[in-house]
């Protein structure tokens, strides 16, 4: 019976039972995502971009989040709900030369976790944000998230969204990230890509991949796949167009937290850190 | 010995940019920064409030001296996550705050008891509720045992002194490192902005224990259980190599949040409570004088112990009165069976608290049966003045 | 010839490979798992390329595909 190549990043079973299948819903975009970065993981592990060692996985609260939970068999902390990227700033700041990977949702990110998400990217801390967005809070039943549609009917919007969405990439690139892309489950040998470039740069980088909730939606999971293809457009002919703009928003480096703090230190202590 | 802040070798800075040995002055802030250094301070993540800024201040003059990152953080929440973070990653981490920011750190605290990470959060208590002031208080010190949501102990020391104020942050981070918890450094205004000697020991003298860890008992990584193997499970680093997961649902040993049982459920509950409270005599400490004969006894903590202390001297040497003095220094784990093995039968126990009596329900538990009455004193936004106390003392025992 | 397997007790029938298989060689069968999925299936395995865009897509880990042609 041939594995699946990825399955030796996961931990199947241990000894208080299996953890596999996910718990995640058939056809839930989270287990998608987890492919598409265990591969882009993969291949910078045998390019020989880092070590398996040096990854870590960071998660709030959420679906999405649940995808370090106890599945990964990397350094892994699934947290507290909205905090993912004060936690991984924190892990940072006790070892720069770690690379910090944290899987957060819509809700978790931009509502809860709104002010760290700002500030995250305002200071340039070397993390790679992966946010599934689904338009909704799906582990508590479907209600509506800042990133919900105008006119949207959730659990909590029964008479339809009277609020507008957030653009996530243009907050994050607004507030400073030096790399931000966006794109759905529907792509995934671009969104591979771009979770590798965003791992193997130095700063803060913003990785927003639409994310199907088959369950609350009431679609089907190839549906709505086929719907992210039909309702998105490359960024570069997005000019009049009303469909979501995928790509890449920014590619701006610039010098990151811990990179400016060691001149810092050389200068205090004396020496380098 | 200016009692300017420390900045050069000729304030004071030793060897590895750590506090030198010898006599200083300096305020309480200053002296708990130079103890977490002195204890292996690596991360600091903190966020202003009155009257806790000036430990944040300090520590982000200080740590880069040692190598290491100060961080301000955009909310309380923040920075105490920062501390959860960097733990994991292999770094001693610490904040301060004041009481209302110390109600934003709770749900983080909780977080940190059920992975079981060491950190230190100190809180420089003022009153409240609300704003309240920004003057000294006791009023958190329940909120430290039980403002946590969730069933999980915690440690908690009340520092009544400069020295305390280095000598506790020494002790809190070992006692974090030791049993794998959150420790809680109870200070109050008073303490923070106090200005004395400090006497720091060759290093050589100062005990700082370092983390357990698997490979030091030769746990390979795929036999590894994050919260397994013992009461107080080895704890890998990010990095080691361990893939270890940090999880906070009810878990099994090795981390798996699955196959979850109320029995699975109830075991790890009682190995994080029995690891703290099951060990409170060795955890908890308190000191004492004047036990031996006393006929009374004055239980006090933090600040007011040093007022508490003049009182009852005055009591026994200018009134007579046979009254004995016992400082917490540990309010949690509470330690019971300390109290009841030093205080065997006395007439009236006096608690003055720096709030309407909190740690006076306690200690009433304790010793219902070992006096005749608890008598608590309240003080709101200040310091009992000795003289005060001492008008208390001889109202009751009528002298 | 290249093989594919499909992993059952992993497998939550959401069919995303059969909508990627760029071969159309993966379809709805009539199998249901033990969990009580509607399990894909393989047919014309000559036709697969072995671009494993189906190990890519699945959510769950659930489907592997030789990558090297195997004499059969």
């Amino acid at each position: 019976m041939l594995k699946h190549p990825m399955l030796k990043y996961l931990k199947e079973s241990g000894p208080h039972g299996t953890r596999l299948p996910f718990i995640m819903c058939p056809g839930c975009g989270a287990g998608q995502v987890l492919n598409y970065t265990l591969h882009a993981v993969d291949s910078i592990i045998k390019e020989g971009g880092a070590r398996k060692e040096d990854f870590v996985f960071i998660s709030g609260v959420g679906c999405s989040s649940r995808l370090t939970s106890h599945y990964l068999n990397f350094d892994s902390g699934w947290t507290i709900h909205g905090r993912a990227l004060a936690i991984a700033t924190g892990v940072l700041l006790a070892n720069p030369d770690l690379n910090i990977v944290v899987f957060t949702g819509d809700g978790d990110a931009a509502a809860i976790g709104g002010n760290h998400f700002i500030h995250a990217f305002r200071r340039n801390i070397n993390v790679t944000v992966i946010c599934m967005n689904n338009g909704l809070y799906g582990m508590t039943g479907g209600q509506v998230a800042p990133t919900s549609l105008s006119q949207a009917v959730t659990s909590t919007t029964p008479y339809g969204n009277i609020e507008d969405a957030f653009d996530l990439c243009r907050l994050a690139q607004s507030s400073g990230a030096s790399y931000v892309a966006r794109w759905t489950t529907a792509h995934p040998h671009k969104t591979i890509k771009a979770i590798k470039k965003a791992i193997s740069k130095k700063g803060a980088a913003f990785i927003e991949i639409l994310s199907q909730c088959p369950v609350h939606k009431k679609q089907t999971p190839v549906d709505m796949i086929r719907a992210f293809k039909a309702m998105t457009v490359p960024i570069n002919k997005a000019e009049g167009s009303s469909k979501i703009p995928v790509g890449e928003f920014c590619d701006t480096p610039r010098p990151e937290w811990t990179q400016k703090y060691e001149a810092i230190i050389e200068k205090c202590a004396g020496r380098k850190s | 010995m200016s009692g300017a802040p420390l900045e050069k070798k000729e304030d004071g800075i030793g060897a590895a940019g750590l506090i030198s040995s010898g006599r200083h002055y300096l305020e309480g802030s200053e002296a708990c920064v130079e103890g977490a250094l002195m204890a292996g301070l690596k991360v600091y993540g903190g966020y202003p409030i009155t009257p806790a800024s000036e430990i944040m201040e300090h520590a982000a003059r200080r740590l880069p001296m040692v190598g290491g990152r100060f961080i301000q953080m955009e909310d309380e929440i923040s920075a105490a996550c920062t501390l959860v973070g960097a733990s994991w990653a292999g770094g001693k981490a610490m904040t301060a705050t004041s009481s209302p920011g110390f109600s934003l750190m709770q749900e983080t605290i909780s977080f940190s008891i059920m992975t079981e990470t060491p950190l230190v959060i100190v809180d420089v208590q003022r009153p409240g509720p609300g704003q309240g002031y920004i003057t000294t208080s006791q009023e958190d010190v329940m909120q430290a045992r039980w403002g946590h949501h969730g069933e999980g102990p915690i440690i908690a020391l009340a520092p009544s002194s400069v020295q305390d104020m280095f000598d506790f942050t020494i002790e809190a981070f070992n006692l974090s490192e030791t049993w794998r918890t959150p420790v809680l450094i109870m200070a109050e205004e008073t303490v923070a902005h106090m200005r004395e000697g400090l006497f720091v020991p060759d290093p050589d003298q100062i005990k700082v224990v370092l983390r357990k860890k698997p490979q030091d008992l030769g746990i390979a990584p795929e036999d590894y259980q994050p919260y397994g193997h013992d009461l107080v499970p080895p704890l890998a680093d990010f990095g080691d190599g361990y893939n270890i997961n940090h999880v906070s649902l009810a878990h099994h040993p090795d981390g798996n949040v699955a196959n979850y049982n109320l029995d699975m459920h109830r075991k790890n509950v009682d190995r994080l409570h029995d690891k703290i409270e099951g060990n409170a005599d060795v955890i908890a400490r308190t000191e004492s004088r004047f036990l031996d004969d006393c006929e009374h006894v004055l239980i006090c903590y933090g600040a007011v112990a040093r007022t508490g202390v003049e009182a009852i001297m005055e009591a026994r040497k200018t009134h007579g009165i046979k009254i004995g003095f016992l400082r917490l220094v540990t309010l949690w784990p509470f330690p019971q069976s300390l109290l009841r093995k030093r205080i065997k039968k006395v007439g009236t126990i006096f608690v003055p608290e720096m709030n309407l009596g909190m740690m006076m329900h306690p200690i009433t538990e304790a010793l219902r049966d070992r006096c005749d009455q608890v008598v608590s004193i309240p003080s709101i936004g200040a310091l009992h003045r000795p003289e005060a106390l001492l008008e208390k003392i001889r109202e009751v025992v009528k002298c | 010839m290249r093989k594919i397997f499909i992993r059952t007790d992993y497998c939550k029938g959401c069919l995303i490979c059969v909508e990627s298989c760029p071969k159309k060689i993966l379809k709805i069968s009539s199998s249901i798992s033990a969990k009580g999925y509607t399990l894909p299936q393989v047919t014309n395995t000559e036709k697969c390329n072995g671009c494993g865009i189906c190990e890519i897509v699945c959510p769950d880990f659930a489907i592997a595909v030789e990558k090297k042609d195997k004499a059969v």
